[in-house]
């Protein structure tokens, strides 16, 4: 996934706010899956803003580490793959 | 934190709940979880049913497994179920499938977040019929045929038994070659099954046999049902974990919310939709939020299978009279010792049920 990429949760998902994040359950193949509350501001970000963008701020306000970018990037790249967010074109 | 500490201590919702629509059944299968078979006069009301949705959909509840009972004898059945599925509360509905006619067939393949099972407990009357009664067996295969033609992927639901057992894999060709799913679960000692879980259950060998069986066919669901025999390597696909209060949860017909459905008994009954909002059950039941701090310890802390299995079902052991915080009596290091006594100790609900409170 690339810095620049806006993406959107996939209208047949529905995505429920838990103490460790959220649970999301896809109404197209009925699975369930866990969503670390570190994903929550890009799979819910509805588009508005690219992730690259989402991750430096929260690496500008302590909340998240540069170090991890890469791998928060291929996990949002690996839920583009199954479905569950798209990049907006 | 593990997802399986995150699951134990409970969520914000169930992912999904079971809801007894009704104990009215036109059949009296010999296992019957919920001893249905009449309705209860004090069944909720449309309104009532109605309002409940509107609480799991603000809730959010993923999906609603809608039993009984046989739920196509509630006549608001349809419009219920359309109600949730427009508020985005998926149904999936366990049928016998005796009602099941062309515009029920017709109106599953039309509608979104609409799934359906047939329960069928052999793959001929031979085996069947005795479980579920006379004729049921070709009822059923009626309503299947009904779906298949419609070309919904209709699942087939499967209560496993000591004398079925054999007959899985000719099973799973008939109804995977018609364009269905095959799901087996565990046949448990709750209501009419505590009667025949001595006589029907597997015996260790066949729990063994089983789990390899499942293993080799990843296609074929379980709903969780067979987490004990995680303990023998490998673990099943799904949570691994008892969900009763934490993940899942039941309501009955009157609005009587239970730990799971295989729990129908008042020590795990959590409340009255009536009498209180099902949010603030869930969320503040005594009963749930002791199940959410509850570990199955005794003799299972120290065994290595335990991150497996996590001690077994609930419900079995409740109806057995094993201890909660002990290993399930169908451990798979269990000895595999003589069936068992035929009469178990505790009483479940009665057979009929009772409707003067």
């Amino acid at each position: 996934m690339r810095p620049s990429d806006r993406i959107r949760l996939d209208p047949g998902i529905a995505l429920r706010p838990e103490r460790f994040g959220a649970l999301a359950y896809s109404y197209r193949d009925r699975q369930l899956l866990f969503i670390d509350r570190s994903l929550l501001p890009f799979v819910g970000s509805d588009g508005e803003r690219p992730v690259g963008e989402i991750a430096n701020e929260l690496v500008g306000r302590g909340l998240l580490e540069a170090e991890s970018v890469p791998r928060l990037m291929a996990v949002l790249e690996g839920l583009r793959r199954k479905g569950v967010v798209h990049v907006v074109v | 934190m593990s997802s399986y500490e995150q699951l134990r201590q409970g969520l914000s919702a169930p992912i999904c709940l079971t809801w007894e629509v009704t104990y009215a059944c036109n059949l009296a299968c010999v296992h019957c979880l919920s001893s249905s078979g009449r309705r209860a006069p004090d069944e909720l009301t449309t309104a009532e049913a109605r309002s409940l949705i509107d609480e799991w959909a603000a809730m959010q509840v993923f999906y609603i497994n809608v039993g009984g009972g046989e739920p196509l004898t509630r006549p608001d059945f349809f419009q219920l179920m359309e109600y949730a599925i427009e508020r985005r509360v998926g149904v999936k509905f366990s049928t016998n499938g005796t009602l099941l006619d062309r515009a029920a067939a017709r109106w599953v393949a039309s509608t979104d977040y609409v799934d359906v099972q047939v329960s069928l407990d052999g793959v001929s009357a031979k085996v069947n019929d005795p479980i579920r009664g006379r004729g049921s067996f070709q009822r059923a295969w009626r309503a299947m045929e009904l779906l298949a033609a419609e070309g919904v992927p209709f699942k087939v639901n499967h209560v496993v038994t000591r004398h079925s057992l054999a007959d899985l894999d000719r099973l799973y060709e008939r109804v995977t070659g018609m364009g269905g799913q095959l799901r087996v679960t565990r046949l448990r000692p709750s209501g009419r099954g505590r009667l025949v879980w001595a006589a029907l259950r597997l015996t260790q060998a066949q729990n063994r046999e089983l789990y390899h069986w499942l293993r080799a066919h990843p296609d074929v669901l379980t709903g969780d049902s067979f987490f004990h025999l995680s303990a023998l390597g490998t673990p099943l696909d799904g949570l691994n974990l008892c969900g009763a209060g934490r993940i899942v949860c039941c309501v009955d017909p009157r609005g009587d919310v239970y730990a799971c459905p295989f729990v129908l008994a008042p020590e795990f009954r959590a409340g009255n939709v009536r009498e209180q909002s099902f949010a603030s059950i869930w969320s503040r039941s005594p009963l749930f939020l002791r199940l959410r701090r509850t570990e199955v310890g005794g003799s299972c802390s120290g065994c290595e299978a335990y991150g497996r299995c996590h001690g077994g079902c609930m419900a079995v052991k409740h109806f057995t009279g094993a201890p909660l915080d002990g290993p399930d009596p169908e451990c798979v290091f269990a000895p595999d010792g003589r069936p068992g006594p035929e009469q178990l100790p505790i009483s479940p609900r009665p057979i009929r049920p009772v409707f003067v409170r």
